[in-house]
């Protein structure tokens, strides 16, 4: 274990210093072959999801294993802060979905700097998300609304996110928490800009039904527990497709995009292994998984997923860096006062 | 078979002294009985013996080498003794031969070995037809053959038996009185008997060490201990008797309302002065009719308080005549007094006992 | 025979007394010293690790009563505890109602087919809360729940009937698997009543009904407030119900706030400051049950004997039996076949149909979730390892405790004891801030995970261990001792057979309920330790109800099973006594 930790924490300091070019991905593949397994911290895909993209990778080189740990941003990030806290090195690749937390654990020194092989071959939106490569784009997921088809016409559903607190939808809303899931945390920082501190209080009102993931409000309109609600572009168009009474509305007001990225924490025990898997989630193969999905493809080689709008026709409208750095606890505190929990 | 010694033990609890200052010297081959009412420290001293408890002072030898001391106590399974239970302590998940078994099996016998063994000493104690049954199929007595065959089967350099009758019923308890000393006559073991039941000891005993409050009051031989109780509590414990108190006043001793010539009496009586204790059995007093002639030994006129037919025998309460303390008198059936009848009460000095 | 003796030396060599002390010191005082040493991690560790760090500054440990400022210094906090308290006692109340009158039935009554009462009171504990919300939430869902579905089409209302997602609706969830409690403390407390107190009363021209209300009732007060103790400390302890439902119900919970605690930002130190009200309600309510339960009280006065004639209630009986079958229904048949339904479905929304119909479920789950493969392998193995050692632990002490082998080993037996007064929630509490951290660094793995689940546990085991060892005659053990064979040998060959149904019934009476516990789990399971109850409660943020039930039905399967197994080799009252 021990030396594990050393030789993350050497390697990352070879890589920091720039002393070394990226190495070759066969090279990679051996040390991580050696390595036998990486474990995956992740929020930004469903437990389903992760597991396969996990054995699409073992599939891919063989002899390394993906532990997939999945859960909700905030939840996976509050383990991440723990292992760090109590000096346990547990977690090789992590893919949360609140870029607060990325740009907390750099500036703390606890991220592994590294260049993968695949790293510059991204559609060109994804490439400037991080210069200093400390983290990755490896999802894209708009956070849209959805309405079910069988209780709700096309020309019923609301156009924009103050549908959300129309009244008319009274005990017919689906919700997220954004203490839990960290889609919705910058989604809330986004509607307390927009909208103000009113829009959660008329949110209230219109008791909405509340998950903890933002997966969860699609499955709750598809089960007909609730008309309307909201959720990731992927999840309702993985829904639709699968032939579900679902239907996406992109909010005239801007769908909420966050990047989200992927890093490799500096104590990783596995940091070859975690750089396979990260240049793999960064790979053609990777993003024409995720498209079956419903995801939006980080390579510009694949075309988006059936049903589904591409990224750059989406009307996006997207919080600041700042704006998220300052902004999800105060809305998280703001969401539990105003909802009681 | 070995002898066996106790020097000087005591077990204290706190304060209190549970046994005090005890000393017993047991004959190879001897059957001892400690024998007193409960709390006595009867049982004490047998745990003391068997290894389970360590005494505060004094020491247990074995064939001359120490056993116990307040310092250290050879712990019970290296004693070489075997023990019979007040509960038989038969283990229900094994079959008789396999409880007759366990201790040969210990001293590591053979298969073979410990298979003659445990037949031979299950037919002794007649219980060979039950080898393979468990204990819960068994009979109150048939588990107590089965513990006392287990305890002797591993030949014991001391057999130690805690109220081994206590809870059979009253037929059972007198058949197997006489089962245990036979088994005793027939293998020899040096003995020691715990029992509150004074038929108990007599029946098996060679030697009865009476018990009371932590300290032994007399050790002798049940004849002995009947007939020449040493201490008031010997004499009521063992057997009835009648209490009295005489005061030697010019040749004669002074009763509560009557007198008896101190001549009458043994030698070594009639030589004591001052206040002398007697116990009277009431099997040695006789009454006689009113006007009865005296037939050489001294008669006091009484009156018939009480009485109670009892079948073998009729139990009177008389009190002598200007007395306040009745006597108990055992009379054959044929001697008929009803309440309130005036009698002569005749008193044997030979036989009473100065305490 | 004295050659089977070991030579000894005399007392002659008085310089080489000590020696001999020594060898003839039994190893049980190391045993002690052992015992006391792993109580000490079990018990005092948690603890007091739980105290201090409540005083402590986060990093860097230096003394502060901040925690506690924080703890209780905003309103929705505060209001989470009241939650919570007046969450106890509106379930202890719903399960009076529910489980007096079946007690009253299966007790006094002629009601026929009484099995059917305990039958009830079976699925209740068969079913873990969460397994039970889970089930209700397909029922009543406020919208798409069947229930309410039903109700809309019947009635054409717009609102719902019963929505799951409410106060009421967590109330009901753990009622529904809290009133077994009620039912057996006031049963004991019934049975222990004589028929000639009820017939003093009829024979003075008192109806049966005012007999039994004026009479019987009040003479079991006691023990039915015993059982509503028992009842309020577990709900507010609850982790699984409020987490499920108390979130999208927007209410929140001693226990849910401290799980947020532990989220981000992490604050284990107010967490700890903030568990320290549930730990003294738990133990000052349980030393009042003790005062109620042990006063010489009125129950107790009739001795235990007197005789017992059933009483004819006429029609009523049938009245009664109904009411047994509904709370059996609610609290189990409901929910537990609608999980099993929701499992073999596609998706539980559409109802049943055979186009709906789907193995797949169970197959992801059983072959090709790596996740759900490994909870279900670390549920059965941290349970079995758990009630393994518990049982050791419990049964070393249990022997030296009964037969008083050294002093002060009643200081064994209260500490083994003293996990009872702590909530599961807090202790893993506890077990995170003694030994999460540097230096034993167990965060995260297995070992913290099973070392809780024997603390939590290890009051059930003593009880268990204890009650076995007073059954056996220490004469038992010494007729093995003075043939020759040593402690250890009375203890294999006597003792240990002996005590085969305990050891068997201390197992499951500890495997089965932490193969389903979630409370400790949740707060010390890393990412290659979780267990089935964590998974299905990460599984219910992402809306996956068929793969979830699928998981509760098999945790449903095997608790069966081995509650079968219990009364099969053990008996049929095995996890009935009122060992609280």
């Amino acid at each position: 274990m021990h030396y594990t930790r050393l030789a993350a924490a050497v390697l990352g300091a070879f890589v920091a210093t720039g002393a070394s070019a990226q190495t070759s991905t066969d090279e990679l593949y051996e040390k991580a072959k050696a390595e036998g397994e990486v474990t995956w911290y992740v929020a930004q895909f469903t437990t389903s999801i992760a597991e396969d993209i996990g054995q699409d990778f073992t599939n891919a080189y063989p002899g390394v294993n993906v532990n997939v740990i999945r859960a909700t941003g905030q939840v996976v990030y509050s383990r991440l802060a723990q292992d760090l806290r109590n000096g346990v090195a547990q977690a090789d690749v992590f893919s949360g979905s609140d870029q607060t937390h990325l740009i907390s654990l750099k500036e703390e020194g606890n991220l592994l700097q590294f260049s993968p092989e695949n790293g510059p071959k991204l559609r060109k939106p994804y490439l400037d998300f991080e210069p200093d490569g400390y983290w990755y784009t490896t999802s894209a997921n708009p956070t849209v609304m959805a309405y079910n088809t069988d209780l709700v016409t096309a020309e019923e559903a609301p156009t924009n996110w103050t549908g959300l607190v129309d009244p008319k939808w009274k005990g017919k809303v689906a919700m997220s928490h954004p203490g839990f899931s960290g889609s919705t945390g910058s989604w809330a920082v986004l509607m307390r800009r927009l909208y103000g501190d009113e829009f959660f209080e008329q949110l209230e009102a219109n008791d909405p039904l509340i998950g903890r993931s933002l997966s969860d409000p699609p499955n709750t309109l598809v089960a007909g527990e609730r008309a309307i609600g909201i959720g990731t572009l992927a999840t309702v168009t993985r829904l639709k497709n699968a032939g579900n009474p679902i239907e996406i509305i992109y909010p005239e007001d801007g769908a909420k995009l966050t990047l989200s990225g992927t890093a490799i924490p500096a104590n990783a025990p596995h940091p070859n292994a975690a750089q396979l898997f990260v240049n793999y989630l960064l790979s053609e193969r990777a993003s024409d998984l995720m498209v079956t999905y419903g995801l939006q493809p980080m390579r510009p080689e694949v075309a988006p997923p059936p049903g589904a709008k591409a990224i750059d026709e989406i009307n996006l409208a997207s919080p600041t860096q700042d704006e998220l750095i300052n902004g999800v606890q105060p809305v998280i505190e703001l969401w539990r006062r105003v909802f009681g929990a | 078979m070995a002898k066996l010694d106790l020097n000087g033990i005591t077990k204290l609890y706190g304060e209190a002294r549970a046994v005090d200052d005890v000393n017993l010297s047991i004959e190879e081959g001897e059957f001892v009985s400690l024998l007193g009412p409960s709390g006595c420290g009867k049982t004490t001293t047998l745990r003391m013996i068997a290894g389970f408890m360590r005494p505060s002072s004094g020491t247990i030898t074995m064939e001359g080498r120490e056993l116990s001391s307040a310092r250290t106590s050879l712990p019970p399974e290296r004693r070489d003794m075997s023990m019979i239970f007040q509960s038989y302590a038969i283990w229900p998940n094994m079959t008789v031969a396999q409880n007759v078994g366990f201790g040969l099996k210990l001293r590591k016998f053979s298969k073979s070995e410990i298979d003659r063994q445990v037949m031979e000493i299950l037919r002794v104690t007649k219980m060979d037809h039950l080898a393979d049954r468990y204990p819960a199929e068994l009979s109150g007595g048939q588990q107590q053959r089965v513990a006392l065959a287990r305890a002797i089967v591993v030949k014991p350099g001391v057999l130690l038996l805690d109220e081994p009758l206590s809870n059979l019923d009253a037929n059972l308890r007198e058949e197997m009185r006489f089962e245990i000393r036979r088994l005793h006559d027939e293998f020899g073991i040096t003995t020691v008997y715990v029992t509150h039941d004074q038929g108990e000891a007599m029946v098996a005993s060679d030697r009865i060490a009476v018990m009371n409050a932590g300290r032994i009051e007399q050790i002798d031989t049940p004849f002995d201990l009947y007939n020449k109780p040493r201490s008031h509590f010997v004499a009521s414990f063992i057997g009835r008797t009648n209490l009295i108190t005489g005061k030697q006043v010019g040749g004669a001793f002074e009763f509560d309302g009557f007198r008896l010539d101190a001549g009458a009496f043994p030698a070594e009586t009639a030589a004591r002065t001052g206040m002398v204790d007697f116990s009277v059995r009431p099997q040695l007093l006789r009454l006689l009719p009113e006007g009865s002639q005296p037939n050489g030994k001294p008669a006091v006129q009484a009156v018939v308080d009480e009485r109670s037919y009892l079948g073998e025998n009729w139990d009177y309460l008389v009190r002598p005549a200007g007395t306040g303390k009745a006597l108990r008198v055992s009379a054959l059936p044929s001697d008929r007094h009803e309440v309130g009848a005036t009698v002569m009460l005749e008193f044997d000095p030979e036989q009473m006992v100065a305490l | 025979m004295t050659d089977n003796v070991t030579p000894y030396v005399g007392s002659a060599a008085g310089n080489r007394g000590y020696m001999r002390r020594f060898l003839n010191l039994e190893p049980i005082n190391l045993l002690w010293a052992l015992l006391f040493l792993v109580l000490i991690v079990l018990v005092v560790g948690p603890i007091g690790f739980l105290i201090k760090v409540s005083f402590q500054e986060g990093g860097n440990g230096s003394f502060t009563l901040d925690n506690y400022l924080e703890a209780y210094g905003r309103w929705r906090y505060l209001q989470a505890l009241i939650n919570s308290c007046l969450l106890g006692a509106c379930t202890a109340l719903l399960c009076v109602i529910f489980a007096v009158p079946m007690a009253w039935a299966v007790s006094r009554t002629n009601m026929p087919a009484k099995w059917f009462a305990w039958a009830s009171v079976l699925g209740a504990f068969i079913l873990p809360p969460y397994l039970t919300s889970i089930g209700w939430i397909l029922i009543a869902g406020p919208n798409s729940g069947w229930l309410n579905e039903g109700w809309r089409w019947l009635t054409g209302a717009e609102t719902p009937l019963f929505n799951i997602y409410s106060f009421f609706g967590i109330v009901l969830m753990i009622a529904l698997n809290a009133f077994p409690f009620i039912f057996l403390f006031t049963k004991a407390g019934l049975d222990m009543i004589s028929t000639e107190m009820e017939e003093a009363a009829a024979i003075l021209g008192s109806p049966t009904w005012y007999t039994s209300l004026k009479i019987t009732l009040p003479l079991v007060w006691p023990s039915i407030l015993g059982g509503i103790i028992i009842v309020f400390l577990e709900s507010i302890a609850l982790f699984g119900v409020p987490a499920i439902l108390g979130i999208p119900a927007r209410i929140n919970l001693v226990t849910t706030q401290l799980f947020q605690f532990f989220g981000y930002p992490f604050k284990m130190e107010v967490a700890a400051a903030y568990a320290m009200p549930l730990l003294l309600i738990t133990i000052s309510l349980i030393w009042v049950q003790r005062l109620l339960l042990n006063r010489k009280g009125f129950v107790t006065q009739t001795g235990k004997g007197g005789e017992r004639r059933e009483l004819d209630i006429g029609k009523w009986k049938w009245v009664l039996l109904a009411w047994c079958g509904f709370v059996g229904a609610l609290a189990m048949y409901l929910p537990g076949y609608t999980m099993v339904v929701a499992s073999f479905s596609e998706a539980w929304g559409k109802g049943m149909s055979a186009s709906n119909l789907t193995l797949a479920n169970y197959y992801d789950v059983l072959f090709v979730s790596r996740l759900t493969q490994e909870a279900i392998v670390n549920s059965f193995y941290f349970a079995g390892v758990a009630a393994c050692g518990a049982l050791t632990i419990a049964l070393c002490v249990a022997y030296v405790v009964t037969r008083k082998l050294v002093p002060f080993a009643n200081v064994l037996a209260f500490l083994c004891m003293a996990p009872f007064v702590i909530p599961g929630i807090v202790l893993a509490i506890g077990f995170y801030a003694a030994y999460a951290p540097p230096p034993l660094g167990l965060y995260g793995t297995s070992a913290i995970i099973i070392v809780a689940f024997i603390a939590r546990f290890l009051p059930i085991s003593y009880g268990t261990a204890a009650a076995g060892m007073r059954s056996i005659n220490p004469e038992m053990e010494e007729a093995v001792r003075v043939l020759g064979g040593g402690r250890l040998t009375a203890i294999r060959y006597v003792v240990a057979p002996l005590l085969k149904k305990t050891l068997f019934a201390g197992f499951l009476l500890v495997f089965i309920p932490a193969t389903r516990e979630l409370s400790a789990a949740i707060f010390l399971v890393g990412p290659s330790s979780r267990v089935m109850s964590v998974l299905i409660f990460d599984m219910t943020e992402e809306g996956r109800f068929e793969a979830v039930a699928a998981i509760g039905c098999i945790i449903l399967v095997t608790t069966t099973f081995f509650v079968w197994l219990g009364f099969k080799l053990v008996g049929r009252d095995f996890m009935m006594r009122t060992n609280h």
